[in-house]
């Protein structure tokens, strides 16, 4: 069972993604800040981070500029509100990139592709 | 005694004086007058003296004394009259063009009143007159107008047209201005262009005279080993005037006057007159040339006002627009989360209920209406965020090869090829990567234009102190004067149009941000466009 980190400052939306990814069968962690992300990916191992580029006081990005810099191999699928910058992001760093939905089909099939290649790579 | 002059008689026929002609009839009944105007100078009354001197008549010794006499102050009285009303017509001619100098502030007008008055028979009447004034930079005295006939036809011609109209100096001058102005001014051309002379020249006539404050005549130039011939070959005469025009103590110019038609000498009466009407003519057109440059700066000053207004507006309104954007962002976004949850919810919920339950078609409505709020608000932030400037950290080389990969087909057709340093492990910068991208775009674009015939474009990043230092440099021409202004000038101060405009906005651009951008243009071929990115984020 692949284990996600799911990275959002909104409790009700990490409610949500957690529900909803258990549904499909993942093993789910949810982190309300950079800070609790950063503690949770040094004390256990994930299969995948899904985080939102807006946090309360650290950007995702700087976040994910964290985690590449300290050698975590995870890959990481980044959310946004912003749909405009989609190709920029996916372009460097970010493994995946998806707008913010009610409808989380879009993230749902992301996680299965990355996760898949990252299978075939041998991550 | 029978006299042969008619000196003896009260009156006379006009038969009885050869010397008495049309209009003087009535020295026929004066006498007296006869006597003193025509007979003093008559051979038959100098018969008369010499007969009258032989019949030992005692005032015959004594009279031819009184009458040298006489003759001797009757010439001088001549000369002094002729003197008189030479002078009178120069105080009247000077008045004259005292007058349009002190009120004009058009330089053609000044300099064709000036040439008019020095080349015209009404005026000074040299034959040929040249006008030198110093350039702007205050270096060099250059070859401005030149004024007369270029060969004998040409003169015979002007004067006979002159000698019948009967025009006033200002008249003249109204004409040549109209009609002559810029036809002498190519007359001249090579002439003209032969005349510069460096300020610092101080051995040359020109800056002796300009030096003494005096008129120098220059005589028998081709021959005179103390003088250069150059000049007088340019020239053509080896006599001429060096007038120098001061006003102010102010280096005005130079005029150079010759008589190369008809070869009168230059008299020091000429050299006196000319002298008297150079200050005149050095104020006139030392203040018409200031005249000039004041509507000059005028002008400039009235559309660097309007572009300031425009841009003043045109930045209240993207202020305006900004403050737009934040709002409808900050809405959009406190919005976009809970709305989410509901629909994200609702679908779940959706998921877990039966086709068969009540309540399935107000969980569809909830998921239905949901996602088309979301899809108004993606549009609102798409546009609201194109307003305000978004700053994030970012790699500024991934950015490099993004954004000269969009332009590979452009440097293609430009036969120019692409060389990319970029330094590893550079820090992350702190910018909003459409504005970054546009002004690396922009730039490229600046310097393709400058490589008409292909070359090579480098770009380099390294890291330097806080920041990311990103190099572009081009091999092609440097770049124009006003593109250079644009990148030293406020973004309102530019005055042209073009590509200076763009690079003066990209300047704004990266200042706004807290970066910087500068160029290096060398004179003999190629531009480096240095950016300098703040990787720090307290200095935004």
């Amino acid at each position: 069972m692949a284990k996600l980190l799911v990275v959002d400052d909104e409790a009700n939306i990490r409610l949500l993604y957690s529900q909803e990814l258990s549904d499909e069968g993942y093993q789910v962690v949810t982190a309300g800040s950079a800070l609790e992300a950063v503690e949770k990916l040094e004390s256990d191992s994930f299969d995948l981070a899904v985080i939102d580029i807006k946090l309360k006081n650290e950007s995702g990005i700087e976040l994910l500029q964290r985690i590449v810099k300290e050698r975590h191999t995870i890959p990481v699928i980044l959310c946004t509100a912003f749909s405009c910058y989609k190709d920029d992001f996916s372009a460097w760093l970010a493994d995946g990139y998806v707008v913010k939905s009610s409808d989380l089909q879009e993230l749902k099939d992301e996680i299965a592709r990355v996760l898949a290649k990252r299978h075939v790579k041998g991550r | 005694m029978d006299w042969e002059c008619c000196w003896s008689r009260d009156q006379i026929e006009p038969e009885n004086c050869p010397y008495i002609g049309e209009g003087e009839e009535d020295l026929l009944v004066s006498q007296r007058r006869r006597i003193v105007e025509k007979c003093v100078e008559c051979p038959r009354f100098k018969n008369d003296l010499a007969r009258m001197k032989g019949s030992g008549y005692p005032l015959s010794d004594v009279l031819p004394y009184i009458l040298t006499e006489f003759q001797e102050q009757k010439a001088q009285m001549g000369a002094m009259l002729s003197f008189l009303n030479s002078k009178t017509r120069e105080i009247k001619f000077l008045r004259e063009v005292g007058l349009v100098l002190q009120t004009s502030l058009d330089l053609d007008e000044v300099l064709s009143i000036a040439m008019t008055a020095i080349t015209a028979g009404k005026g000074f009447g040299m034959n040929r007159a040249f006008l030198l004034m110093t350039d702007r930079e205050r270096r060099h005295i250059r070859g401005y107008l030149g004024v007369g006939p270029k060969d004998y036809e040409e003169a015979w011609r002007t004067w006979e047209d002159i000698g019948r109209s009967n025009f006033t100096l200002r008249q003249l001058a109204r004409d040549f201005q109209k009609t002559k102005l810029t036809s002498e001014k190519v007359k001249f051309h090579d002439i003209l262009n032969q005349l510069t002379v460096p300020l610092a020249d101080q051995g040359h006539i020109f800056n002796r005279a300009l030096q003494g404050k005096k008129p120098i005549l220059v005589e028998n130039a081709l021959n005179n080993p103390d003088l250069d011939r150059g000049l007088a070959r340019i020239l053509g005469v080896d006599t001429f005037l060096v007038m120098p025009l001061i006003s102010r103590n102010r280096r005005i110019g130079v005029i150079i006057a010759d008589n190369c038609i008809t070869h009168k000498p230059i008299t020091l009466q000429d050299m006196q007159s000319l002298e008297t009407f150079a200050f005149p003519v050095a104020f006139a057109l030392e203040r018409a040339s200031l005249y000039e440059r004041l509507q000059e700066e005028v002008a400039k000053q009235k559309a660097a006002n309007l572009k300031l207004r425009e841009q003043q507006e045109l930045i209240v309104k993207m202020e305006k627009m900004a403050l737009v954007g934040k709002i409808t962002s900050s809405i959009a976004h406190s919005i976009r989360n809970p709305l989410m949850v509901i629909g994200g919810f609702a679908r779940t919920l959706l998921k877990g209920s039966s086709d068969d339950d009540e309540k399935r078609s107000y969980l569809e409505s909830i998921v239905r209406e949901t996602r088309q709020l979301e899809d108004v608000l993606s549009e609102v932030l798409d546009y609201s965020e194109s307003l305000v400037p978004v700053t994030d950290f970012w790699d500024l080389n991934e950015l490099v090869g993004k954004a000269m990969g969009e332009l590979e087909e452009a440097l293609e057709q430009a036969a120019v090829t692409c060389r990319m340093e970029l330094a590893p492990e550079l820090p992350m910068v702190r910018i909003d990567y459409k504005q970054i991208s546009y002004c690396l775009k922009t730039i490229t674009a600046t310097a393709l234009s400058a490589m008409e015939h292909g070359g090579e474009l480098r770009i380099e990043s390294v890291q330097d102190g806080d920041g990311v230092l990103l190099r572009i440099s081009d091999d092609g021409k440097p770049l124009t004067k006003t593109a250079r202004e644009a990148l030293t000038a406020p973004f309102f101060q530019t005055q042209e149009l073009g590509e200076g405009v763009r690079l003066s906005l990209c300047k704004s651009i990266l200042e706004r941000q807290g970066n910087s951008l500068s160029l290096i243009s060398r004179p003999g071929g190629g531009n480096t466009y240095s950016i300098r990115l703040l990787t720090r984020k307290e200095n935004i």
